[in-house]
């Protein structure tokens, strides 16, 4: 609550740069998620992990669900420090001996003990490096875990455990925008001989619900009963509006949930859905539907750096704070008395905030069906940012799903698209959609990965088309082509792009590191890049292939050589320098470079690289592989970085 | 770089320009000018130093030029000299462009060429520069063409753009023929179109003649900056990929960025601080020295220094490594995340561009490969969504008919329509039958930012223009489209029912709808049952305020009750704000007021939330909550907390500027 924040109402903001806001929407829609893991004998058994393949070639032992379960949560929390830095996690166990119930917070009159056979494991907030390793060593030391996750004698009370929820979310987490909780249990029915704790659960329960809590269970098999039957109880506890988008009949529905589809059914839970926009659909005049809009694609960034002051008892991030200042007189300039003005002939030009508003004003917002495309005229090279995912909603237009399903049926069968105009917020600038239609697919463990709806393409406009660059078309003869065609069958991915096979190496790297040193652990020695190509499998199937393609090349290039000697000098020098191997070609390099460098150098040590020409800048930073853009001052700062540091 | 160039803009200011054509209603120097204004600004608002403008009138009351003392330059004024047009020039020159009065015998319109080719000539020397000249005339003035054939080659010679508009020129291509047409001027206008074209002889196209009517209607279409590609960077030396280059293709443009201004030019002055445990809220001002950086690790912060940094970031080098290749029918166009790069060969390295060439081609027909980034497994966000083509019950039953499906009729009827809306036949001008291809759609704010802000800086007094209808053209099917499916699409909508939810209503709770379980269990009557006894008016208490108070409010229709409610609930809020350790519960108050604000909001009493809200700040204000809490009240602020407005219901009189008055002030 102390941060410092704008106090401008958002309406009247005008939305400069859109990107920013759709990121600045996530940020302010803060999440918690409480983790409920039930400890009981049976939940402490341990398991096969299912369908065998990993957990066997790993040669792990069988660990127990509730193991696994802490896993789990382990591994989304370190995924969600990533993701989502500023969301909220904690982990209670009920049904332990022991009792551990101390979240802080207090104040509210927050009613002391009561909660036996809870314990607090890790206090919902956001995540701390001590709360991490203590959750690690807990995981991987038995010496740790057995003493702490002895079963209570006696059934916990469930009415118990939502009240400890309902402290917890009210006291950590208020004012979220999404807090839920995940219970992981294999009772379907604590209290089948007291009617009295059974109701008052159900009771209990109505109020995590009128708190806004969203509980999603995780229903373990349990061999003993035969199975698991949500009716018995958390049919009474779990509330499910009509019109819920989610989908999580599986688990609940089957009664039977294998530790693995568990693991994968959290992680794909774990970022709650958002929807970006809330929006019409116009298929044609007369015919609207309501739509909502999600950003199911979108670059995960590393977290920006911090200034950090360490002169105190602990660490503390330094905030920065701007004040503007009147050049001239050096007076500190409210906030309101700053406008915004387009520069324009060397000067100013002002304009009001409603005439600011008016002339980016296009209308209502709006995603509008102009006519229809076969999917082949979206091409390849029409893109510019990430698509908005659209589903269907029926809260403003009732008969919004059936339609959209029409139209979906018809575009898949197809293969055609909508082109639509878009007006995707208010405020927002207008574009022009191409509306894709995706075909629901589930993954391996029939948890989806590719939900069914339409995906809105951002198209493209003539203005942000640049000149195709001139290149001497150089057509390669049929011979190698076909042996590069030999090369790309052999690559074949038949199952196309899986997204979810490679992780970002350079954010992985980044974290990797940060956790070393937060949680005090070794440095890791070499970073695991899973983009990096299989060298080993693709020299096994296409090595032949390659060198063919390799040697046709170098017979046809031989033919080449002459006439580029004869278009320009540079040109020979250089198509003679690409027979050579690795070595000879930096050394040429290096000393096309040379006569510049020596000047650079000398010029630099005289404290005048300023006095150099652009163009010799830039010939001595294209030579060491450095940008090359910028203004003269972004140049000279470059050369010097380069030869200071 | 853009390449340099010089215009010189020709205007006429005889006093036959003062008249009034009835179908325009200005008079026919402003027609003009409309034309000249929009070219001028266009040319300001690149910025350009080395884009050039001087502006010369003839038929002038006075004679201001380099030849006025020769014979046949009288009443020629050079009104800007060749520079960088500013707004102060701009300025300026709207004062001096008006209708002469007198009737002033000179001012021959073929010597204000002169004067142009003159004033180009000086200012370009023999640099590179695109020259043009742009004369505007209404054709009734003098025009001398003895010695014409001098100022041709001259033009030829500096290889300058001529261009010449009349007001209601004939021009038979464009359509116009002006009906009784002055002798003189049908004279004039032969000869200047004469003297234009004689540019074109001997190969180069430089003159173009024309009605002033048709440049001012192509006004509105918006001009394309050319953007040459973008070289992103060479490939690393040591890989094989050094034979490549990438090229950005399509970078989104951006309107102009907003710089801050009032009055003066603001700078701004960054101080840093850490909140200092000491006192309270306090800030401690930190010197930069003191600084290290560092970053979030969840709650914890990771200091890092300078070697540290350099570990965080994953050594790469720049390449393109093939994993392997995917059938173009599996790729999912919608991965694509970014603009798109076009690869081509390194330049003059033709062993390069052959290798290239032959991978394009066992890929697909093209001529150059693109790339495009697709996301990694941290950039997707896994919402799941149910099917489309079938429903499944709470129980686990699949059902094929449900109202959230489409019956085989409409899917029938959307099939048709969705036939008859193809735009690849829509576009009626020539050539291209595809209509809305991505040359012809402009961005529409950015060129209607440019469009405003020049129109303000030639009418700083009037209200902003209307948008182009170019911009616009696209926010609606083609008209031809419409035209052929209105059957169709009337039978969809019939048979697809499509039903609007009153927005007043959709947020009202229907009938005090009770919530249930999935079981669909009545808790209310379950509870009733299992404790009779237990009167319903419990006092809602402070550690479970929001589902006692949501309780409370499900099981009563008496208006007291609501009103009962309110007060206890301000009580907690009290409570809870008092014995706040700083702003420890700031965010449950906020959280309690939301809830509230939107109960009361569907249950119809918005009043009684406005009396809540009012009676907590007088308590805030005194500070008769522990001292001042005032930060508790910006909480509520930033959470949009304040009063019920008439526009969110109709039984509150609360206005929006009575409402921001409370909220503020």
């Amino acid at each position: 609550m102390a941060e410092t924040r704008k106090w401008t109402p958002k309406d009247d903001d005008v939305n400069e740069d859109e990107e920013e806001e759709d990121s600045q929407q996530y940020s302010n829609q803060k999440d918690a998620i409480l983790f409920a893991i039930d400890v009981s004998t049976t939940m402490l058994a341990p398991q096969e992990l299912d369908d065998g393949d990993e957990g066997k070639r790993k040669g792990s032992t069988p660990a127990s669900a509730v193991l696994t379960a802490l896993r789990c949560a382990y591994g989304v929390l370190q995924s969600r420090i990533i993701s989502n830095p500023n969301d909220m996690m904690g982990i209670l166990l009920f049904g332990t001996e022991a009792t551990k119930f101390d979240t802080g917070g207090g104040g509210g009159g927050g009613v002391g003990g009561g909660y036996e056979h809870c314990y607090l494991l890790l206090d919902l907030d956001i995540p701390d490096a001590e709360g991490i390793k203590g959750l690690k060593n807990l995981i991987e030391d038995p010496e740790e875990f057995e003493p702490l996750l002895k079963p209570a004698k006696e059934q916990v009370s469930m009415a118990n455990v939502f009240f400890a929820v309902n402290q917890i979310f009210t006291t950590k987490a208020a004012n979220f925008q999404s807090r839920r909780l995940f219970i992981v249990t294999d009772e379907d029915d604590p209290h089948s001989t007291d009617k009295a704790l059974k109701n008052s659960s159900v009771t209990r329960a109505r109020d995590l619900y009128d708190l806004g809590v969203r509980i999603d269970p995780f229903f373990i098999y349990n061999p003993a009963k035969g199975g698991f039957d949500s009716s018995k109880f958390y049919d009474d506890i779990v509330y499910r509006s009509p019109t819920d988008e989610e989908d999580d009949y599986h688990a609940a529905v089957s009664g039977k949930m294998r530790l693995r589809q568990m693991v994968s059914s959290i992680k794909s839970k774990s970022t709650p859905k958002r929807a970006l926009f809330t929006n019409k659909l116009e298929l044609g005049p007369g015919l609207i539907i309501g739509v909502k809009g999600y950003l199911l694609f979108k670059r995960q960034e590393k977290a920006r750096s911090h200034y950090v002051y360490t002169g105190g008892e602990k660490a503390q991030i330094v905030k920065g704070v701007t004040t503007w200042l009147a050049e001239e007189t050096a007076k500190v300039a409210d906030k309101t008395e700053i406008r915004k003005a387009y520069k324009f002939g060397g000067e100013q030009i002002l304009f009001t905030p409603e005439e600011m508003k008016a002339m980016r004003d296009f209308g209502e917002p709006v995603i509008r069906i102009i006519g229809f495309k076969p999917a082949s005229a979206v091409r390849f090279d029409m893109n510019v940012k990430p698509a908005n995912f659209i589903y269907p909603d029926e809260t403003g237009y009732i008969g919004s799903t059936r339609v959209f399903a029409a139209l979906h049926a018809k575009l898949v069968k197809d293969g055609k698209v909508g082109i639509a105009w878009c007006i995707s917020r208010k405020n927002a600038a207008p574009q022009i959609v191409a509306i894709l239609p995706s075909v629901e697919e589930l993954g391996d463990d029939g948890v989806q990965i590719i939900p069914p709806g339409f995906f809105l393409v951002h198209l493209p406009f003539a203005d942000d088309v640049r000149q195709n660059p001139e290149t001497k078309l150089v057509r390669a003869p049929a011979s190698l082509i076909d042996r590069m065609r030999a090369v790309v069958k052999q690559l074949h991915m038949p199952k196309g792009y899986i997204p979810d096979k490679y992780s970002n190496p350079s954010l992985q790297w980044h974290y990797r590191i940060l956790q070393a040193i937060a949680l005090d652990e070794d440095m890791p020695a070499q970073p695991v890049d899973t983009t990096l190509p299989k060298y080993k499998l693709i020299d096994r199937h296409a090595g032949t292939y390659c060198r063919e393609w390799g040697s046709e090349l170098e017979k046809l290039a031989g033919n080449l050589a002459i006439p580029a000697a004869r278009t320009s000098a540079s040109a020979a020098k250089r198509s003679t320098l690409v027979k050579g191997e690795g070595m000879p070609r930096k050394r040429v390099k290096a000393e096309d470079g040379g006569g510049e460098g020596d000047e650079v150098m000398a010029a630099w040590r005289g404290g005048g690289v300023g006095r150099l020409t652009v163009a010799k800048l830039k010939a001595w930073l294209g030579g060491k592989g450095l940008d090359t853009d910028g203004k003269k001052v972004d140049l000279v700062a470059r050369v010097e970085g380069a030869l200071g540091g | 770089m853009a390449d340099k160039q010089a215009t010189v803009y020709v205007i006429d200011l005889g006093p036959t320009l003062s008249r009034v054509h009835p179908s325009r209603g200005e008079c026919d120097l402003d027609y003009a000018l409309t034309y000249i204004w929009d070219k001028i600004t266009a040319t300001m608002s690149t910025g350009r130093k080395t884009d050039v403008i001087g502006v010369v009138g003839f038929r002038t009351e006075n004679t201001d030029n380099a030849m006025a003392t020769a014979d046949g330059y009288e009443n020629i004024c050079v009104l800007a000299p060749i520079s960088q047009f500013l707004l102060d020039h701009l300025r300026d020159l709207k004062r001096a462009l008006v209708p002469s009065r007198g009737k002033g015998k000179g001012g021959d319109g073929f010597s204000a060429i002169c004067i142009a080719v003159d004033m180009i000539m000086r200012y370009c020397r023999k640099l590179k520069y695109i020259r043009n000249i742009v004369l505007v005339t209404d054709g009734r003035g003098e025009w001398d063409d003895e010695g014409c054939e001098d100022i041709v080659g001259q033009i030829q010679e500096e290889g300058i753009n001529l261009t010449a508009l009349g007001v209601d020129f004939d021009d038979e291509e464009y359509g116009f023929v002006e009906e009784g047409k002055v002798p003189k001027k049908a004279r004039n206008e032969k000869v200047i179109k004469k003297m234009v074209e004689a540019c074109n002889e001997g190969g180069q196209e430089l003159g173009i003649f024309g009605t002033l009517a048709e440049a001012i209607s192509e006004l509105g279409k918006p001009r394309l900056k050319k953007i040459r590609p973008k070289r992103l960077r060479p490939l690393s030396p040591s890989t094989s990929s050094d034979i490549l280059a990438l090229l950005s293709r399509n970078p989104s443009v951006r309107a102009p960025i907003l710089p801050k201004l009032r009055g003066w030019d603001p700078v701004n002055a960054r101080a840093y601080q850490i909140e200092d445990g000491t006192t309270a809220g306090g800030m401690m001002d930190i010197e930069k020295e003191q600084m290290e950086k560092g970053y979030n690790y969840g709650r914890t912060i990771v200091p890092i220094s300078a070697t540290d940094e350099a570990i965080t970031v994953l050594e790469t080098e720049p390449g393109l490594r093939i994993i392997g290749f995917v059938p173009v029918e599996k790729y999912r166009r919608y991965f694509s995340m970014s603009t798109t790069n076009a690869i081509v060969g390194a330049k003059d390295n033709l062993k390069a561009s052959m290798a290239l060439s032959s991978l394009i081609h066992a890929l697909f027909e093209l001529e150059s490969l693109i790339d495009v980034q697709v996301p990694f497994s941290e950039d997707v966000r896994h919402y799941r969504f149910p099917p489309l083509d079938k429903v499944k019950t709470v129980s686990g039953k699949v059902l094929e008919k449900h109202r959230f499906l489409p019956t085989p009729h409409v899917e029938k009827l959307m099939s048709d329509y969705v036939d008859k809306m193809d735009l690849m036949v829509a576009n009626e001008d020539e050539g291209e039958p595809e209509y809305a291809t991505v040359d012809e759609t402009f961005s529409p704010i950015l060129h209607r930012i440019n469009q405003i802000v020049r129109w303000r800086a030639v009418h700083p007094d009037e209200p902003l223009p209307l948008a182009h209808d170019i911009l616009t053209k696209y926010s609606y099917p083609p008209k031809t489209l419409l035209g052929v499916s209105t059957n169709a699409l009337q039978k969809l909508i019939e048979a697809s029912d499509v039903k609007r939810v009153d927005p007043k209503l959709a947020g009202r709770k229907r009938g005090r709808e009770q919530p249930a379980p999935k079981s669909g269990l009545d808790v209310e009557a379950l509870l009733t049952s299992a404790a009779p006894s237990v009167p319903k008016k419990a006092k809602i208490s402070s550690a479970n305020p929001i589902p006692d108070f949501k309780n409370k409010l499900r099981t009563t229709e008496d208006l007291s009750d609501l009103k009962e409610a309110g007060k206890e609930m301000l009580a907690v809020l009290k409570e809870l704000i008092k014995y706040s350790l700083a702003d420890a519960n700031y965010g449950r108050v906020c959280e309690i007021l939301k809830v509230m604000r939107e109960e009361y909001i569907e249950y119809d009493e918005p009043g009684i939330y406005n009396i809540v809200l009012q009676r907590l700040k007088e308590a805030i204000v005194s500070e008769e909550l522990d001292g001042d809490r005032m930060e508790c009240w910006d909480g509520i602020r930033y959470n949009r907390l304040g009063l019920i407005t008439k526009g969110e219901s109709e039984r509150v009189e609360v206005d929006d500027a009575a409402a921001r008055r409370f909220l503020w002030g």
